[in-house]
């Protein structure tokens, strides 16, 4: 210490000159004016000169530390992504479902599926829409793929569908392309089934088969699903023709209540007619 | 100490002159810088520490009086007075004050002065350094070491007396 006592003595003059020279300095640097301004902007230059000299000689602790920052903002960006990516699927789906929407000038109800059977011989849905919402026995469901069924039981708030997939659904459908009619049914397994469909007929795999004018309680030119077999047995009047349905029905999540498809005038009269006979 | 009050209070005085009375002596927009001959003449007779110290405090003085840009003359006037320092020599004070060698002396740190002075008042003025330096610091050095003719003669006089 008194070795040190003893240098700054022996340069007193010069300590005395940088203590003072520093003190102006921090003083100039309090100023706010043009002419310190440009002394800041000269000197950061300058000191940036330096550090962009001296950045190539690596800092390891700063890689270190900078890699741990980076890894870190990677894992942040990869949940974004798919965060964004689920929400484009969102999207996507949505859109699907509103121009389905204004594709059909029936009165449409859009729900969410809240239970779902699939594994049954009788496969159902529940969705959120009930009674006081308008939901009614036998109004039909579709989504953005197509037929998914029509609503068996209603209460207040909830409804159960009756899905294609059920052993109890049939509906009249027919060919698109050479409006050939049929009945589609389940077959229990993987597809559904067009029948009524005369060896005569002109129906081919990839043919699309929708919900054809004759039935009264699914509204017309709905798609049901894609023929992917058709087969001609020996003794046999009728083709078996596959059907594979154009709803995925594992991943349904949204759907429509058709609310107004019926025509009440039609249906009082094949009633009548029924009577009749 | 009755000494250094002595040089507080004319210092001050200085100030004041420097401040108040010296833009009458104004030739071209160049007024002398009497505060560097004070400075001088402290160095010269009380040693570089003592130039340095006054230097400052001078510089101080008169960045406070004015207000116009704070620590410029501190810092010219710290460097001015430890250059002046460099010619003090106790056994010659009077022969230096009284002689060409005080004008030598103020020429010299009147002109590092005002290349201090200039170099950071040009910054983002606009104004060329080299442009400021010979045009103001230079007619400012020859004009603040013409007044030095004034305290050398006096300082001759009593040493001849």
């Amino acid at each position: 210490m008194q070795r040190f006592l003893n240098i700054l003595a022996l340069f007193k003059e010069y300590v005395a000159l940088v203590l003072l020279v520093i003190i102006s300095l921090i003083l100039l640097g309090a100023n706010d004016n043009v002419q310190v301004r440009a002394i800041r902007s000269s000197t950061i230059g300058v000191v940036g000169f330096f550090q962009r000299a001296l950045a190539v000689i690596p800092n390891v602790f700063e890689l270190k530390k900078e890699n741990e920052i980076l890894r870190q903002l990677n894992v942040n960006l990869s949940d974004e992504v798919n965060r964004l990516r689920e929400a484009r699927l969102e999207n996507i789906r949505l859109r699907n479902l509103l121009g389905l929407r204004e594709q059909h000038p029936l009165g449409l109800l859009a729900g969410d599926v809240v239970g779902k059977s699939l594994h049954l011989l009788r496969n159902t849905i529940t969705v959120n829409l009930g009674e006081s919402d308008g939901v009614k026995a036998d109004m039909p469901i579709i989504s953005e793929g197509g037929l998914v069924g029509r609503i068996l039981l209603s209460s207040r708030h909830y409804a159960i569908g009756q899905l294609v997939l059920n052993k109890d659904f049939r509906a009249s459908a027919k060919i698109q392309r050479s409006r050939v009619d049929g009945i589609i049914a389940w077959d229990g397994e993987d597809f559904l089934r067009l029948n009524n469909v005369a060896k005569t007929q002109d129906v081919r795999p990839g043919d699309v088969v929708m919900t054809s004018e004759y039935s009264n309680i699914y509204p017309p030119n709905i798609e049901i699903g894609i023929v992917t077999k058709v087969t001609e047995k020996p003794g046999n009047l009728f083709k078996e023709i596959e059907v594979s349905p154009s709803v995925d029905f594992s991943s349904l999540e949204q759907i429509f209540v058709v609310t107004a498809s019926s025509d009440t005038e039609r249906d009082d009269l094949e009633r009548k007619a029924v009577r009749t006979r | 100490m009755t000494r250094q009050i002595k040089f507080f209070l004319l210092s001050v005085l200085f100030v004041l002159i420097q401040s108040q009375i010296m833009r009458l002596l104004t030739l071209e927009g160049i007024t002398p810088d009497i505060l560097t001959i004070w400075v001088v003449y402290l160095a010269l007779r009380e040693g570089q520490l003592a130039g340095t110290l006054w230097g400052f405090s001078l510089g101080l003085m008169f960045d406070l009086v004015t207000g116009s840009f704070i620590g410029l003359s501190a810092l010219s006037k710290t460097v001015a007075g430890f250059v002046a320092g460099y010619f003090f020599n106790e056994n010659k004070t009077a022969l230096t004050l009284g002689s060409y060698r005080f004008i030598v002396i103020v020429l010299i740190t009147s002109l590092i002065h005002n290349t201090i002075y200039f170099f950071v008042f040009t910054q983002g003025s606009g104004i060329g350094l080299l442009a400021a330096i010979f045009q103001v610091g230079l007619a400012t050095t020859f004009y603040t070491a013409t007044i030095t003719l004034l305290p050398m003669f006096a300082f001759s006089r009593r040493r001849s007396v």
